[in-house]
């Protein structure tokens, strides 16, 4: 996936999402199986998220912590097909992880196979979206955080009312050899549908306030400290990291994470130093220009002993330069996904 | 797009005009086009002092930040004000509305020694 196409340009790219429709070629996204009797309560009682709050057919954004230390090693959409079948959608970089631990901590008949070169999966998102996968004649109406089978170029592939983006949108699990079919068939559906690189899905995801792993959340940084507790099924009586995210959540987290909107014309930028007068208070984790806003946003990880909150003014020091940045709640931008 | 009638700098700067009056100073179309869209610039203040192939600001896009270099020496007369409400004129205009400042050359022989269009050429294309 390219940072933007050629003639794109990430604010085009950006801006074709949130108005028309955009294709992101996401392929480098983890796929793994878990299947087998009582897969899906395994998954349950591993990740954090509670798969009994949705039924067959249904999808869910759910985290892979650390038992030890409550640390996210990825945050991850669940596909639940049955109680003996989870199709799970990690991030590149962390699947080989996520599938060892879940290999190691799976009980005898449940297999955890790493199928990341079996599929290819294209995103298309926007309001338009809907409208080009009916000419298709692929599914569109089901609810989101859904998917169903469907068949297209021939091949059988699966349609989930997700992405990452905060417009209405679906993702297509394509089996790898029909990808290229696929993505022409997209285009010939609908001339107008651009093709979008990673420089747009960072600006997207950062309008809504999605975490990206390795940056808002990562091993160092618990789901109760990045504001990700709703990914969490708290209820339930086992997941990873459940004793230490409960007992964190219960002290109050030392540190969260906030949206930053700047005053001034500055671009934070992740790393950049947070400051309340001259007090250091913490570090922007994820900054970008929001094509949407046209002004400078950011997540940030805040102390909790800093006292600052929402619509407060702090200070971050881009590349020596103090710029005024009021905290706020994200999304920056409003979510349009249903 | 490389004009024949500017100079340029190997860090991809252009300079029209020959002094003693004020140059005016921009980025190239071929660094424009590298960075990408471009959200923001930083310029230095009216009657500030630049030395050549220091740093006088910056200019980020969606992509990344980049440094811009003197090309000459001297005092800033004027800056691109349009700039702060659409950087996007660099992209769009390189040569003309998207330009950043000018420049009194402290030494105008100085504008003279930078690189031809045919030089700057040859620079981009090796």
């Amino acid at each position: 996936m390219p940072l933007e196409y050629a003639d794109g340009g990430v604010i085009a790219e950006h801006t074709a999402v949130r108005e028309n429709a955009g294709v992101f070629d996401v392929s480098h996204l983890g796929k793994a199986r878990v299947t087998g009797p009582g897969a899906a309560a395994f998954v349950n009682a591993s990740l954090s998220n509670d798969l009994g709050r949705i039924g067959p057919g249904r999808a869910q954004y759910t985290l892979c912590c650390d038992d030890a230390t409550g640390g996210v090693v990825d945050d991850i959409i669940a596909y639940l097909y049955d109680d003996e079948h989870v199709f799970l959608i990690p991030n590149a970089a962390n699947t080989a992880e996520v599938v060892r631990r879940l290999t190691e901590a799976a009980p005898a008949g449940v297999t955890v196979t790493n199928e990341h070169d079996a599929y290819a999966v294209l995103a298309v998102q926007g309001p338009n979206s809907a409208a080009l996968l009916t000419t298709l004649g692929l599914p569109t109406d089901h609810e989101y955080m859904s998917f169903s089978t469907a068949t297209l170029a021939g091949t059988e592939l699966v349609v989930c009312r997700t992405g990452y983006t905060g417009e209405h949108g679906y993702e297509l699990v394509v089996p790898s050899d029909a990808a290229v079919a696929v993505w022409d068939a997209l285009f010939e559906a609908d001339p107008t549908l651009k093709p979008c690189g990673l420089g747009a899905r960072d600006t997207l995801r950062t309008e809504m306030g999605y975490p990206l792993h390795g940056q808002d959340l990562s091993l160092e940084i618990t789901p109760v400290q990045a504001r990700s507790g709703w990914a969490v099924g708290w209820s339930k009586p086992s997941f990873w990291g459940r004793d230490v995210l409960l007992a964190e959540k219960a002290a109050g987290a030392r540190r969260t994470l906030v949206g930053l909107e700047a005053q001034g014309r500055g671009i934070p930028r992740a790393h950049m130093e947070v400051y309340a007068g001259d007090a250091r208070v913490g570090e922007v984790t994820s900054g970008t220009f929001s094509p949407t806003r046209k002004v400078g946003i950011a997540l940030a990880l805040v102390d909790a002993a800093a006292g600052v909150s929402v619509g407060d003014t702090v200070e971050v020091d881009i590349r020596g330069r103090r710029t005024a940045m009021t905290i706020v709640k994200p999304p920056f931008v409003k979510t349009s996904v249903r | 797009m490389i004009p024949e009638h500017l100079r340029y700098t190997a860090e991809h700067e252009w300079v029209s005009g020959d002094g003693p009056a004020a140059v005016r100073v921009g980025i190239t179309d071929f660094a424009q086009d590298a960075l990408g869209d471009i959200v923001y610039v930083q310029l230095p203040d009216e009657g500030a002092t630049v030395q050549a192939g220091e740093s006088l600001g910056e200019v980020e896009s969606t992509k990344s930040v980049s440094e811009i270099y003197a090309p000459i020496s001297g005092t800033v007369a004027a800056r691109n004000t349009a700039l702060a409400d659409t950087p996007e004129l660099i992209n769009t205009d390189p040569y003309g509305e998207g330009w950043l400042l000018e420049i009194v050359p402290a030494d105008p022989a100085a504008v003279a020694a930078l690189l031809s269009a045919t030089a700057y050429g040859e620079l981009i294309n090796k």
